[in-house]
Protein backbone atom coordinates (compact mmCIF):
# COMPACT_ATOMS: atom_id res chain seq x y z
CA UNK A 1 0.00 0.00 0.00
CA UNK A 2 2.85 2.26 -0.40
CA UNK A 3 0.77 4.20 -3.18
CA UNK A 4 -1.49 5.71 -0.58
CA UNK A 5 -0.43 8.37 1.47
CA UNK A 6 -3.17 7.79 3.97
CA UNK A 7 -5.21 4.14 4.42
CA UNK A 8 -6.79 3.44 7.60
CA UNK A 9 -10.17 1.44 8.28
CA UNK A 10 -12.51 2.07 11.19
CA UNK A 11 -14.38 -0.41 12.32
CA UNK A 12 -15.80 -1.98 15.96
CA UNK A 13 -14.69 -4.90 15.43
CA UNK A 14 -10.90 -4.71 14.94
CA UNK A 15 -10.56 -8.24 13.02
CA UNK A 16 -13.18 -7.14 10.44
CA UNK A 17 -11.26 -3.92 9.87
CA UNK A 18 -7.92 -5.84 8.86
CA UNK A 19 -10.07 -8.51 7.03
CA UNK A 20 -11.80 -5.39 4.78
CA UNK A 21 -8.35 -3.91 4.53
CA UNK A 22 -7.04 -6.25 3.08
CA UNK A 23 -9.96 -6.97 0.31
CA UNK A 24 -9.31 -3.12 -0.40
CA UNK A 25 -6.05 -3.44 -1.15
CA UNK A 26 -6.46 -6.80 -3.47
CA UNK A 27 -9.51 -4.62 -5.52
CA UNK A 28 -7.67 -1.50 -5.38
CA UNK A 29 -4.57 -3.23 -6.73
CA UNK A 30 -6.41 -5.42 -9.24
CA UNK A 31 -7.99 -2.89 -10.52
CA UNK A 32 -4.78 -0.66 -11.68
CA UNK A 33 -6.38 2.39 -9.00
CA UNK A 34 -3.64 2.90 -6.27
CA UNK A 35 -2.13 5.46 -8.84
CA UNK A 36 -4.89 7.79 -8.64
CA UNK A 37 -6.04 7.61 -5.15
CA UNK A 38 -4.04 9.79 -2.50
CA UNK A 39 -5.77 9.29 0.38
CA UNK A 40 -8.43 7.06 1.81
CA UNK A 41 -10.81 6.09 5.24
CA UNK A 42 -13.15 3.38 5.08
CA UNK A 43 -15.80 3.39 7.99
CA UNK A 44 -17.53 0.56 8.41
CA UNK A 45 -20.25 -0.22 10.69
CA UNK A 46 -22.27 -3.44 11.13
CA UNK A 47 -24.50 -2.81 13.54
CA UNK A 48 -26.35 0.08 11.53
CA UNK A 49 -25.46 -1.30 9.25
CA UNK A 50 -23.49 1.64 6.87
CA UNK A 51 -20.26 1.50 5.09
CA UNK A 52 -18.83 4.69 4.09
CA UNK A 53 -15.19 5.63 1.95
CA UNK A 54 -13.87 8.80 1.83
CA UNK A 55 -11.14 10.23 -0.29
CA UNK A 56 -8.91 12.31 -2.41
CA UNK A 57 -7.41 11.99 -5.74
CA UNK A 58 -4.42 12.38 -7.56
CA UNK A 59 -4.48 14.45 -10.37
CA UNK A 60 -3.66 12.40 -13.38
CA UNK A 61 -2.47 13.70 -16.68
CA UNK A 62 -2.09 10.10 -18.58
CA UNK A 63 -3.01 10.56 -22.17
CA UNK A 64 -2.03 7.48 -24.01
CA UNK A 65 -0.19 8.29 -26.48
CA UNK A 66 1.41 5.89 -30.32
CA UNK A 67 4.79 6.20 -29.11
CA UNK A 68 3.83 5.37 -25.62
CA UNK A 69 3.53 1.48 -26.75
CA UNK A 70 4.74 1.61 -30.16
CA UNK A 71 7.92 2.06 -32.20
CA UNK A 72 7.28 3.55 -35.65
CA UNK A 73 9.50 2.77 -37.92
CA UNK A 74 9.32 4.65 -41.70
CA UNK A 75 10.58 2.87 -44.78
CA UNK A 76 10.53 2.55 -48.43
CA UNK A 77 6.79 3.98 -48.39
CA UNK A 78 5.51 1.82 -45.48
CA UNK A 79 5.75 2.83 -41.99
CA UNK A 80 6.00 -0.33 -39.96
CA UNK A 81 4.83 -0.01 -36.24
CA UNK A 82 5.84 -2.51 -33.49
CA UNK A 83 4.14 -2.62 -30.76
CA UNK A 84 4.98 -3.74 -27.24
CA UNK A 85 1.52 -3.31 -25.67
CA UNK A 86 -1.38 -4.73 -26.84
CA UNK A 87 -3.61 -2.92 -24.46
CA UNK A 88 -4.50 -0.13 -26.35
CA UNK A 89 -3.74 -1.75 -29.86
CA UNK A 90 -7.28 -1.93 -30.56
CA UNK A 91 -8.58 1.49 -30.24
CA UNK A 92 -5.62 2.89 -32.33
CA UNK A 93 -6.88 0.34 -35.36
CA UNK A 94 -10.00 1.80 -34.84
CA UNK A 95 -8.11 5.41 -34.91
CA UNK A 96 -5.98 4.63 -38.21
CA UNK A 97 -9.07 2.98 -39.77
CA UNK A 98 -11.24 6.56 -39.59
CA UNK A 99 -8.31 8.26 -40.28
CA UNK A 100 -5.96 6.88 -43.18
CA UNK A 101 -8.77 4.35 -44.46
CA UNK A 102 -8.75 -0.12 -43.90
CA UNK A 103 -6.96 -0.10 -47.10
CA UNK A 104 -3.93 1.44 -46.12
CA UNK A 105 -3.53 -0.31 -42.87
CA UNK A 106 -2.43 -3.74 -42.33
CA UNK A 107 -1.77 -5.93 -39.06
CA UNK A 108 0.06 -9.34 -40.32
CA UNK A 109 0.67 -10.47 -37.21
CA UNK A 110 -0.05 -9.85 -33.33
CA UNK A 111 2.59 -7.28 -32.40
CA UNK A 112 2.96 -5.52 -35.92
CA UNK A 113 1.16 -2.73 -37.97
CA UNK A 114 1.53 -1.93 -41.25
CA UNK A 115 0.43 1.51 -42.92
CA UNK A 116 0.77 1.85 -46.55
CA UNK A 117 0.73 5.02 -48.74
CA UNK A 118 0.37 7.37 -46.02
CA UNK A 119 1.44 10.75 -45.94
CA UNK A 120 1.75 11.54 -42.56
CA UNK A 121 4.81 12.32 -41.03
CA UNK A 122 6.21 9.44 -39.20
CA UNK A 123 6.30 11.89 -36.14
CA UNK A 124 2.92 13.04 -35.99
CA UNK A 125 1.72 9.56 -36.32
CA UNK A 126 3.66 8.86 -32.42
CA UNK A 127 1.78 12.15 -31.37
CA UNK A 128 -1.44 10.44 -31.91
CA UNK A 129 -3.98 10.08 -28.85
CA UNK A 130 -5.23 6.79 -28.36
CA UNK A 131 -6.89 6.82 -25.30
CA UNK A 132 -7.30 9.06 -22.20
CA UNK A 133 -8.08 6.72 -19.27
CA UNK A 134 -9.32 9.48 -17.03
CA UNK A 135 -12.15 9.37 -19.16
CA UNK A 136 -13.58 6.15 -17.89
CA UNK A 137 -12.14 6.82 -14.15
CA UNK A 138 -15.13 7.73 -12.11
CA UNK A 139 -17.00 4.48 -13.73
CA UNK A 140 -13.77 2.53 -12.34
CA UNK A 141 -13.67 3.84 -9.05
CA UNK A 142 -17.52 3.37 -8.78
CA UNK A 143 -17.22 -0.07 -9.79
CA UNK A 144 -14.45 -0.84 -7.43
CA UNK A 145 -15.74 0.58 -4.39
CA UNK A 146 -19.24 -1.65 -5.00
CA UNK A 147 -16.60 -4.70 -5.03
CA UNK A 148 -14.86 -3.92 -1.66
CA UNK A 149 -18.18 -2.56 0.36
CA UNK A 150 -20.36 -5.74 1.21
CA UNK A 151 -22.40 -6.89 -1.27
CA UNK A 152 -25.64 -6.31 0.55
CA UNK A 153 -25.50 -2.92 0.56
CA UNK A 154 -27.09 -1.70 -1.75
CA UNK A 155 -28.88 1.37 -1.56
CA UNK A 156 -25.77 3.62 -2.48
CA UNK A 157 -25.10 7.66 -2.14
CA UNK A 158 -22.14 8.47 -4.24
CA UNK A 159 -20.41 11.84 -4.73
CA UNK A 160 -17.65 12.71 -6.83
CA UNK A 161 -15.24 14.89 -8.12
CA UNK A 162 -11.90 15.92 -9.53
CA UNK A 163 -10.34 16.46 -5.83
CA UNK A 164 -12.16 13.99 -4.05
CA UNK A 165 -15.48 11.29 -3.48
CA UNK A 166 -17.46 9.75 -0.81
CA UNK A 167 -19.32 6.41 -1.53
CA UNK A 168 -21.66 5.57 1.46
CA UNK A 169 -23.62 2.15 1.20
CA UNK A 170 -26.45 0.62 3.31
CA UNK A 171 -29.12 -2.20 3.17
CA UNK A 172 -31.38 0.41 4.73
CA UNK A 173 -32.74 3.84 3.94
CA UNK A 174 -29.71 6.43 4.24
CA UNK A 175 -30.38 8.16 7.41
CA UNK A 176 -30.06 12.70 7.26
CA UNK A 177 -27.44 13.12 8.99
CA UNK A 178 -25.42 11.07 6.80
CA UNK A 179 -23.95 14.04 5.23
CA UNK A 180 -22.37 14.98 8.38
CA UNK A 181 -21.15 11.64 9.34
CA UNK A 182 -19.06 11.80 5.76
CA UNK A 183 -17.77 15.41 6.65
CA UNK A 184 -16.34 14.38 9.81
CA UNK A 185 -14.55 11.36 7.95
CA UNK A 186 -13.29 14.01 5.40
CA UNK A 187 -11.71 15.82 8.31
CA UNK A 188 -9.84 13.21 9.39
CA UNK A 189 -8.00 12.78 6.28
CA UNK A 190 -7.63 16.67 6.47
CA UNK A 191 -10.45 17.70 3.86
CA UNK A 192 -12.45 20.62 4.46
CA UNK A 193 -16.44 20.25 2.89
CA UNK B 1 -17.11 -56.79 4.72
CA UNK B 2 -16.54 -53.18 5.23
CA UNK B 3 -15.42 -51.10 2.19
CA UNK B 4 -13.64 -47.99 2.57
CA UNK B 5 -12.72 -45.10 0.64
CA UNK B 6 -9.99 -44.59 -1.50
CA UNK B 7 -8.32 -43.01 -4.29
CA UNK B 8 -6.07 -44.55 -6.75
CA UNK B 9 -4.17 -42.65 -8.66
CA UNK B 10 -1.87 -44.34 -11.49
CA UNK B 11 -0.46 -43.92 -15.65
CA UNK B 12 -3.07 -45.09 -18.34
CA UNK B 13 -1.42 -48.05 -19.19
CA UNK B 14 -2.95 -51.54 -17.86
CA UNK B 15 -4.93 -49.87 -15.78
CA UNK B 16 -7.95 -51.97 -16.31
CA UNK B 17 -6.16 -54.82 -14.37
CA UNK B 18 -6.87 -52.35 -11.49
CA UNK B 19 -10.54 -51.95 -12.29
CA UNK B 20 -10.71 -55.31 -12.67
CA UNK B 21 -9.08 -56.26 -9.62
CA UNK B 22 -11.23 -53.96 -7.53
CA UNK B 23 -14.80 -55.15 -9.04
CA UNK B 24 -13.71 -58.91 -8.58
CA UNK B 25 -12.70 -58.14 -5.13
CA UNK B 26 -16.15 -56.82 -5.20
CA UNK B 27 -15.30 -53.10 -4.95
CA UNK B 28 -16.62 -50.21 -6.45
CA UNK B 29 -15.41 -47.75 -8.89
CA UNK B 30 -17.71 -44.52 -8.18
CA UNK B 31 -15.79 -42.10 -10.24
CA UNK B 32 -13.00 -42.49 -12.78
CA UNK B 33 -11.42 -39.56 -14.33
CA UNK B 34 -8.61 -39.96 -17.71
CA UNK B 35 -6.22 -36.96 -17.77
CA UNK B 36 -4.00 -36.83 -20.36
CA UNK B 37 -1.94 -40.00 -19.35
CA UNK B 38 -3.08 -40.61 -15.58
CA UNK B 39 -5.79 -42.28 -14.53
CA UNK B 40 -7.73 -41.34 -11.15
CA UNK B 41 -10.10 -43.77 -9.67
CA UNK B 42 -12.48 -43.01 -6.65
CA UNK B 43 -13.45 -45.91 -5.32
CA UNK B 44 -14.59 -48.25 -2.80
CA UNK B 45 -12.83 -51.43 -2.05
CA UNK B 46 -12.83 -53.69 1.02
CA UNK B 47 -10.19 -52.93 3.71
CA UNK B 48 -8.53 -56.14 3.89
CA UNK B 49 -7.69 -56.10 0.16
CA UNK B 50 -5.71 -52.40 -0.11
CA UNK B 51 -2.35 -53.86 0.43
CA UNK B 52 -3.37 -56.72 -2.54
CA UNK B 53 -4.22 -53.85 -4.36
CA UNK B 54 -1.20 -51.73 -3.08
CA UNK B 55 1.02 -54.50 -4.42
CA UNK B 56 -0.52 -55.60 -7.62
CA UNK B 57 -0.25 -51.62 -8.75
CA UNK B 58 3.06 -51.29 -7.69
CA UNK B 59 4.56 -52.17 -11.13
CA UNK B 60 2.54 -49.78 -12.61
CA UNK B 61 3.48 -46.90 -10.24
CA UNK B 62 -0.19 -46.47 -9.01
CA UNK B 63 -0.83 -45.21 -5.70
CA UNK B 64 -3.39 -45.82 -3.31
CA UNK B 65 -4.72 -43.30 -1.18
CA UNK B 66 -7.27 -42.54 1.95
CA UNK B 67 -9.76 -40.49 0.64
CA UNK B 68 -12.49 -40.11 3.22
CA UNK B 69 -14.90 -38.08 0.93
CA UNK B 70 -15.34 -40.38 -1.57
CA UNK B 71 -19.17 -40.89 -2.22
CA UNK B 72 -20.21 -37.95 -0.82
CA UNK B 73 -22.14 -34.89 -2.15
CA UNK B 74 -21.19 -31.85 -0.03
CA UNK B 75 -22.70 -28.24 -0.86
CA UNK B 76 -21.22 -25.56 -0.49
CA UNK B 77 -23.24 -22.57 -0.26
CA UNK B 78 -22.10 -19.03 -1.57
CA UNK B 79 -24.33 -16.05 -0.50
CA UNK B 80 -24.61 -15.04 -4.00
CA UNK B 81 -23.09 -15.23 -6.99
CA UNK B 82 -21.77 -11.87 -7.75
CA UNK B 83 -17.97 -11.21 -8.02
CA UNK B 84 -17.38 -10.50 -4.50
CA UNK B 85 -18.05 -14.50 -3.47
CA UNK B 86 -16.80 -15.59 -6.83
CA UNK B 87 -14.41 -17.01 -7.59
CA UNK B 88 -12.98 -16.39 -4.14
CA UNK B 89 -13.02 -17.59 -1.94
CA UNK B 90 -16.57 -19.91 -2.80
CA UNK B 91 -15.04 -21.94 -6.08
CA UNK B 92 -11.52 -22.16 -3.79
CA UNK B 93 -13.01 -23.98 -1.78
CA UNK B 94 -15.39 -26.46 -3.71
CA UNK B 95 -12.54 -27.23 -5.91
CA UNK B 96 -10.33 -28.11 -3.32
CA UNK B 97 -13.04 -30.50 -1.47
CA UNK B 98 -13.34 -31.95 -5.19
CA UNK B 99 -9.48 -33.01 -4.83
CA UNK B 100 -9.93 -35.28 -2.07
CA UNK B 101 -12.87 -37.05 -3.63
CA UNK B 102 -15.70 -35.22 -2.70
CA UNK B 103 -18.62 -34.30 -4.96
CA UNK B 104 -19.21 -30.55 -4.78
CA UNK B 105 -21.67 -28.73 -5.48
CA UNK B 106 -22.31 -24.61 -5.05
CA UNK B 107 -25.92 -23.65 -4.16
CA UNK B 108 -25.41 -19.60 -4.64
CA UNK B 109 -28.59 -18.36 -2.19
CA UNK B 110 -30.72 -16.09 -4.48
CA UNK B 111 -31.22 -12.97 -1.33
CA UNK B 112 -28.21 -14.51 0.73
CA UNK B 113 -25.74 -11.55 1.54
CA UNK B 114 -26.91 -8.49 3.78
CA UNK B 115 -27.66 -8.75 7.29
CA UNK B 116 -31.53 -8.28 7.83
CA UNK B 117 -32.00 -8.85 3.83
CA UNK B 118 -30.88 -12.11 4.18
CA UNK B 119 -32.66 -14.82 3.35
CA UNK B 120 -33.34 -18.57 1.93
CA UNK B 121 -36.00 -19.55 -0.09
CA UNK B 122 -37.98 -23.24 -0.45
CA UNK B 123 -36.16 -24.42 -3.33
CA UNK B 124 -32.82 -23.52 -1.66
CA UNK B 125 -33.54 -25.06 1.50
CA UNK B 126 -34.83 -28.69 -0.19
CA UNK B 127 -31.68 -28.41 -2.39
CA UNK B 128 -28.92 -28.02 0.33
CA UNK B 129 -31.41 -30.73 1.96
CA UNK B 130 -30.58 -33.28 -0.92
CA UNK B 131 -27.33 -33.06 -0.14
CA UNK B 132 -24.94 -35.02 2.65
CA UNK B 133 -23.27 -31.81 4.42
CA UNK B 134 -23.66 -28.29 3.70
CA UNK B 135 -20.68 -25.84 4.03
CA UNK B 136 -21.73 -22.74 4.92
CA UNK B 137 -19.37 -19.64 3.41
CA UNK B 138 -20.21 -16.24 5.47
CA UNK B 139 -18.86 -12.87 5.61
CA UNK B 140 -16.60 -11.15 7.98
CA UNK B 141 -18.26 -9.74 10.76
CA UNK B 142 -19.73 -11.24 13.47
CA UNK B 143 -22.80 -8.90 14.06
CA UNK B 144 -24.06 -9.89 10.56
CA UNK B 145 -23.34 -13.59 11.00
CA UNK B 146 -25.45 -13.61 14.09
CA UNK B 147 -28.43 -11.85 13.01
CA UNK B 148 -28.53 -13.70 9.74
CA UNK B 149 -27.58 -17.45 10.79
CA UNK B 150 -30.65 -18.31 12.29
CA UNK B 151 -32.44 -17.58 9.36
CA UNK B 152 -29.96 -19.15 6.84
CA UNK B 153 -30.29 -22.28 8.70
CA UNK B 154 -33.81 -22.95 9.28
CA UNK B 155 -34.88 -26.09 7.60
CA UNK B 156 -31.96 -27.16 7.35
CA UNK B 157 -31.72 -31.14 8.09
CA UNK B 158 -28.08 -31.81 7.12
CA UNK B 159 -25.04 -31.17 9.43
CA UNK B 160 -23.72 -27.61 8.52
CA UNK B 161 -20.23 -26.52 8.57
CA UNK B 162 -19.85 -22.72 9.04
CA UNK B 163 -16.83 -21.11 8.05
CA UNK B 164 -16.68 -16.97 8.43
CA UNK B 165 -14.32 -14.22 9.20
CA UNK B 166 -14.45 -14.20 13.03
CA UNK B 167 -12.33 -16.82 15.02
CA UNK B 168 -13.41 -19.96 15.74
CA UNK B 169 -14.69 -18.91 19.65
CA UNK B 170 -16.75 -16.69 18.26
CA UNK B 171 -18.40 -18.40 16.05
CA UNK B 172 -19.48 -21.03 18.33
CA UNK B 173 -20.34 -17.81 20.91
CA UNK B 174 -22.96 -16.53 18.28
CA UNK B 175 -24.17 -19.68 17.10
CA UNK B 176 -27.30 -21.32 19.08
CA UNK B 177 -28.08 -23.87 18.68
CA UNK B 178 -24.81 -25.08 17.75
CA UNK B 179 -23.87 -26.25 14.16
CA UNK B 180 -21.91 -29.25 13.67
CA UNK B 181 -18.44 -27.83 12.26
CA UNK B 182 -17.08 -24.44 12.46
CA UNK B 183 -13.45 -22.88 10.50
CA UNK B 184 -12.63 -19.26 11.75
CA UNK B 185 -10.50 -16.67 10.06
CA UNK B 186 -11.90 -18.08 6.84
CA UNK B 187 -14.36 -14.80 5.58
CA UNK B 188 -14.74 -13.14 2.45
CA UNK B 189 -11.72 -12.11 0.57
CA UNK B 190 -10.68 -11.12 -2.84
CA UNK B 191 -7.59 -13.10 -3.72
CA UNK B 192 -6.50 -16.44 -5.08
CA UNK B 193 -5.81 -19.03 -2.37
CA UNK B 194 -1.79 -20.06 -3.28
CA UNK B 195 0.07 -19.14 -0.08
CA UNK B 196 1.33 -21.73 2.09
CA UNK B 197 -0.98 -20.36 4.78
CA UNK B 198 -3.92 -19.64 3.07
CA UNK B 199 -3.34 -23.66 1.71
CA UNK B 200 -3.64 -24.73 5.40
CA UNK B 201 -6.54 -22.78 5.80
CA UNK B 202 -8.45 -24.94 2.89
CA UNK B 203 -7.03 -28.03 4.60
CA UNK B 204 -8.58 -27.38 8.02
CA UNK B 205 -12.17 -26.80 6.30
CA UNK B 206 -11.32 -30.34 4.82
CA UNK B 207 -10.43 -31.44 8.11
CA UNK B 208 -13.71 -30.46 9.90
CA UNK B 209 -15.57 -31.47 6.59
CA UNK B 210 -13.82 -35.23 7.11
CA UNK B 211 -14.89 -35.36 10.79
CA UNK B 212 -18.41 -34.61 10.19
CA UNK B 213 -18.82 -37.03 7.24
CA UNK B 214 -17.03 -39.10 9.84
CA UNK B 215 -19.26 -38.85 12.61
CA UNK B 216 -22.20 -38.91 10.29
CA UNK B 217 -21.03 -42.70 8.82
CA UNK B 218 -21.26 -43.41 12.74
CA UNK B 219 -24.43 -43.10 12.67
CA UNK B 220 -25.13 -44.49 9.45
CA UNK B 221 -23.50 -47.41 10.88
CA UNK B 222 -25.58 -47.96 14.07
CA UNK B 223 -28.73 -48.18 11.88
CA UNK B 224 -27.18 -49.35 8.25
CA UNK B 225 -28.55 -48.97 5.52
CA UNK B 226 -30.33 -51.67 3.09
CA UNK B 227 -28.09 -51.72 0.56
CA UNK B 228 -24.84 -49.78 -0.34
CA UNK B 229 -25.28 -46.90 -2.38
CA UNK B 230 -22.17 -47.98 -4.47
CA UNK B 231 -23.53 -50.97 -5.17
CA UNK B 232 -26.63 -49.46 -6.15
CA UNK B 233 -25.02 -47.31 -8.56
CA UNK B 234 -23.56 -50.13 -10.57
CA UNK B 235 -26.56 -51.86 -10.49
CA UNK B 236 -28.73 -49.13 -12.26
CA UNK B 237 -25.92 -48.83 -14.65
CA UNK B 238 -26.12 -52.23 -15.77
CA UNK B 239 -30.07 -52.33 -15.61
CA UNK B 240 -30.55 -48.58 -16.86
CA UNK B 241 -27.98 -48.18 -20.07
CA UNK B 242 -29.56 -44.80 -20.82
CA UNK B 243 -27.43 -43.55 -18.16
CA UNK B 244 -24.60 -43.97 -20.28
CA UNK B 245 -25.73 -41.65 -22.94
CA UNK B 246 -25.97 -38.91 -19.70
CA UNK B 247 -23.51 -35.92 -20.51
CA UNK B 248 -23.04 -35.06 -17.11
CA UNK B 249 -19.58 -35.19 -15.65
CA UNK B 250 -21.64 -37.99 -12.91
CA UNK B 251 -24.59 -39.48 -13.97
CA UNK B 252 -24.98 -41.19 -10.91
CA UNK B 253 -23.93 -39.45 -7.89
CA UNK B 254 -23.53 -41.67 -5.00
CA UNK B 255 -24.13 -40.07 -1.86
CA UNK B 256 -23.90 -41.41 1.54
CA UNK B 257 -27.44 -42.36 2.23
CA UNK B 258 -28.22 -42.90 -1.51
CA UNK B 259 -27.59 -41.36 -4.94
CA UNK B 260 -28.92 -39.12 -7.60
CA UNK B 261 -29.80 -40.23 -11.01
CA UNK B 262 -29.38 -37.48 -13.67
CA UNK B 263 -32.07 -38.59 -15.68
CA UNK B 264 -35.96 -37.05 -15.90
CA UNK B 265 -37.88 -38.52 -13.07
CA UNK B 266 -41.02 -38.69 -15.55
CA UNK B 267 -40.01 -41.57 -17.62
CA UNK B 268 -37.22 -43.20 -15.49
CA UNK B 269 -38.92 -43.42 -12.16
CA UNK B 270 -41.36 -46.51 -12.36
CA UNK B 271 -38.61 -48.43 -14.10
CA UNK B 272 -35.94 -47.81 -11.78
CA UNK B 273 -38.30 -48.69 -9.09
CA UNK B 274 -39.15 -52.30 -10.57
CA UNK B 275 -35.26 -52.93 -10.89
CA UNK B 276 -34.41 -56.36 -8.98
CA UNK B 277 -31.45 -56.64 -6.67
CA UNK B 278 -31.62 -60.07 -5.81
CA UNK B 279 -34.46 -62.49 -4.41
CA UNK B 280 -36.87 -60.66 -6.03
CA UNK B 281 -36.54 -57.57 -3.99
CA UNK B 282 -36.72 -54.75 -6.14
CA UNK B 283 -35.10 -51.01 -5.79
CA UNK B 284 -38.88 -50.06 -4.69
CA UNK B 285 -38.70 -51.76 -1.99
CA UNK B 286 -35.63 -50.76 0.26
CA UNK B 287 -35.74 -47.17 -0.88
CA UNK B 288 -37.62 -44.42 -1.79
CA UNK B 289 -37.55 -43.09 -5.33
CA UNK B 290 -38.52 -39.17 -4.96
CA UNK B 291 -37.80 -36.42 -7.15
CA UNK B 292 -34.91 -33.98 -6.87
CA UNK B 293 -35.13 -30.51 -6.50
CA UNK B 294 -32.02 -30.11 -8.55
CA UNK B 295 -33.58 -30.03 -12.34
CA UNK B 296 -35.57 -32.91 -13.49
CA UNK B 297 -33.28 -35.52 -11.49
CA UNK B 298 -34.09 -38.71 -9.49
CA UNK B 299 -33.02 -38.80 -6.08
CA UNK B 300 -33.14 -42.34 -4.57
CA UNK B 301 -33.32 -42.26 -0.70
CA UNK B 302 -31.64 -45.93 1.07
CA UNK B 303 -34.21 -46.87 3.49
CA UNK B 304 -32.37 -48.62 6.51
CA UNK B 305 -32.69 -51.81 8.12
CA UNK B 306 -34.67 -50.79 10.62
CA UNK B 307 -37.56 -49.84 8.08
CA UNK B 308 -37.09 -52.86 6.02
CA UNK B 309 -35.96 -55.33 7.50
CA UNK B 310 -33.52 -56.42 4.69
CA UNK B 311 -29.77 -56.16 3.94
CA UNK B 312 -28.56 -57.16 0.66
Amino acid sequence: MAALEYFEVECPEPLGAEYYRQITNDVLLDHNLLKVIEKLHIYIDPKVPLFVAVGTLRKITTIVRVRDFANVNPLEGKITLVISNETYLAPMLKLFWERFGKEHVEQPDRFTVMLYDVRTAPAEIEDLVVADPSESLFKDLIYAFRCIAPEGFRLRSEKFSKEKFSFVASENTLSEDIDSLVATKFALIGVKP
Amino acid sequence: MTLVPVTYKGGIYQHDIIIDLIEDLGGYIVQKHIIAAEVVLQCFVPKDDIEQIRRIAKPLFGEVTDSPLVGTEIAIVSMSLEIHHLPHPSCDIAEYVRRIGAKSNMVSLARGPGKRIAGLNDEERDVINEHDIAVYLLGNFETCIEYKIPTLRRGIEVPIILCGGPDEATLRRITNPPVEGYVGNVGRFMRRTKESDQLEKLDEIVAEITRVVEKKRDDIAKDPLSVSPARLMDLIREKVPDINEVTSPTPLTVQMRGLRVKLPYDRYAAPLRAIEIEDGITIGDISEVVPSRMRDYILVKILPFSETNTVI
